[in-house]
């Protein structure tokens, strides 16, 4: 029987799990990854001080200081299943069952398919597995790609994949169809990139950001978006051209872009062959609560949020007694302030109520500093979160 | 129609899940229930907010708060022998 099992060993969970070593709980941290640091093993980018977020140092220092207080941490297991039990939490995993008094799930979140014509064949993957085969396993993804979807993961993965030596011809939009929709709109992207724009060394770019606030001046930057892109760290990001389709009978061989209007429609006739041998499609990240549905923990839908979020409180805690979240099941955002918010559950759970109003303050101040914003109204969707407990609590 | 793949694990098209959706029109959970998408290997994890999107354009509904397409255990590929109770 364990005080607090924690699924999940990325900056959340093992954060929380620190946290809950200082007051000397019985802890035991898994992770379905081979490897502690969950998507933090990933993440290698220069932040706009000039200083670099190096994910496997950061991850480093959350096994030392787990370690100094010696943590329990085993890779390799995958939960299947949780039941409820009167006194706790019974864990399925594919070692055996876990027994718990609280349970903290910080299973971070998952990508978005991109589905456009050719997307199952083998060299087409999402952006987030190019960055682990990248950055974690140091295997080539291929030799020439594109990138499908413009955002601000993509960006930063694409950067990623530059610094390490692979080539990409270009970033540009999916084709429009009814799961594509806002992806495969220049003008919804156009907002997106505003909101990236001070990491980029571009002149227009800038130009953008400075006029984020008025729509106006989105629109004409939408309109005379130059033909051959706006080039960010030397490669060309297309918002006027759409990937309608990736070709190869085997395996990827090409792609077929083509112009699009500004509100995304196909210019006829301006189909293009680009050979590629790999696809990346980012379409995105939406929290992974699916072990938080199977226990019957109450949802609501946030969109600033990133999707169907487990109702929680400010203090991370869910209306399920000794259910705790943290992370991005509890929204998309960056990992310090995953870290942050796995820090406040550990003392959550730990009842370590000197130390609980500090890790909230902090949690806020990072996001406050933090250098992206994955959707502009994240505090707004955070206090909703926090309102839809209080009302089901009342409720209840 | 559309023939690209929304479920890559069933390979259930666009065109499957648009018609299925306007022949019955459905919920998501009925959508999976009648064309499997989402019914596959990974659990849906892959298709779930595509299948709901879907939806969306054809019904004009939103997502409403519970999860779509309704999780069932096991949400992970799991063994016999550990569903049987053996590595207990």
């Amino acid at each position: 029987m364990y005080d607090v099992v924690i699924i999940g060993a990325g900056p959340a969970g093992l954060s929380a799990a620190i946290a809950c070593r200082e007051s000397d709980l019985k802890v035991l941290v898994i992770d379905e990854f081979p490897k502690p640091g969950g998507r933090l093993l990933g993440q290698l980018h220069q932040e706009p001080n000039g200083e670099w977020w190096n994910g496997i140092k950061e991850t480093q220092n959350l096994l030392d200081q787990a370690e100094k207080l010696h943590t329990e941490i085993t890779c390799g297991v995958s939960a299947h299943h949780i039941e409820k039990t009167e006194h706790g939490y019974m864990i399925h995993t594919n070692i055996g069952v876990l027994d718990t008094t609280n349970l903290l799930i910080a299973t971070g979140a998952a990508e978005t398919a991109v589905p456009i014509p050719g997307w199952t064949l083998p060299g087409v993957m999402s952006i987030g597995a190019a960055q682990v085969m990248t950055n974690v396993h140091r295997v080539r993804v291929g030799n020439k790609g594109v990138v499908v979807g413009v955002n601000v993961l993509s960006a930063a993965i694409a950067r990623e994949l530059q610094i390490a030596g692979i080539e990409l011809h270009s970033m540009a939009l999916p084709i429009s169809n009814p799961v594509t929709k806002n992806h495969a709109n220049p003008r919804h992207v156009m907002d997106g990139l505003v909101r990236i724009a001070h990491l980029a060394p571009s002149a227009f770019l800038r130009f953008g950001s400075k006029f984020a606030k008025s729509a106006w001046v989105r629109n004409i930057a939408v309109n005379f978006y130059p033909k051959s892109g706006v080039k960010m760290w030397g490669m060309p990001i297309h918002i006027r051209k759409a990937i309608v389709q990736i070709n190869g009978t085997e395996k990827v061989e090409s792609v077929t872009m083509c112009d699009i209007t500004s509100d995304g429609e196909i210019i006829a006739g301006s189909e293009k062959i680009i050979d590629v041998d790999f696809v990346c499609i980012a379409g995105g990240l939406y929290p992974l609560a699916e072990l938080a549905s199977v226990i019957g923990c109450p949802f609501q839908y946030v969109e600033e949020l990133g999707g169907h979020i487990p109702i929680h409180n400010e203090q991370m805690e869910t209306p399920l007694n000794g259910l705790y979240v943290a992370g991005n099941i509890t929204g998309i955002e960056s990992a310090k302030v995953a870290r942050a918010q796995g820090t406040l559950a550990g003392y959550s759970i730990a009842k370590n109520i000197d130390k609980i109003q500090q890790a909230m303050k902090d949690v806020k101040s990072t996001r406050d500093s933090a250098s992206i914003q994955f959707h502009p109204d994240i505090v707004e969707g955070r206090e909703r979160i926090h309102r839809s407990f209080q009302t089901y609590e009342k409720a209840q | 129609m559309d023939q690209t793949i929304i479920c890559r694990c069933e390979e259930v098209s666009l065109q499957d899940i648009q018609n299925t959706a306007i022949t019955y029109n459905c919920s998501a959970r009925e959508v999976k229930l009648r064309t499997r998408a989402g019914m596959g290997y990974c659990g849906g994890r892959t298709c779930r907010p595509a299948v709901d999107a879907v939806l969306e354009a054809v019904t004009g509904e939103k997502a409403g708060h519970d999860i779509p397409m309704k999780v069932q255990p096991p949400v992970r590929p799991v063994s016999l022998a550990i569903l049987g109770g053996k590595m207990r």
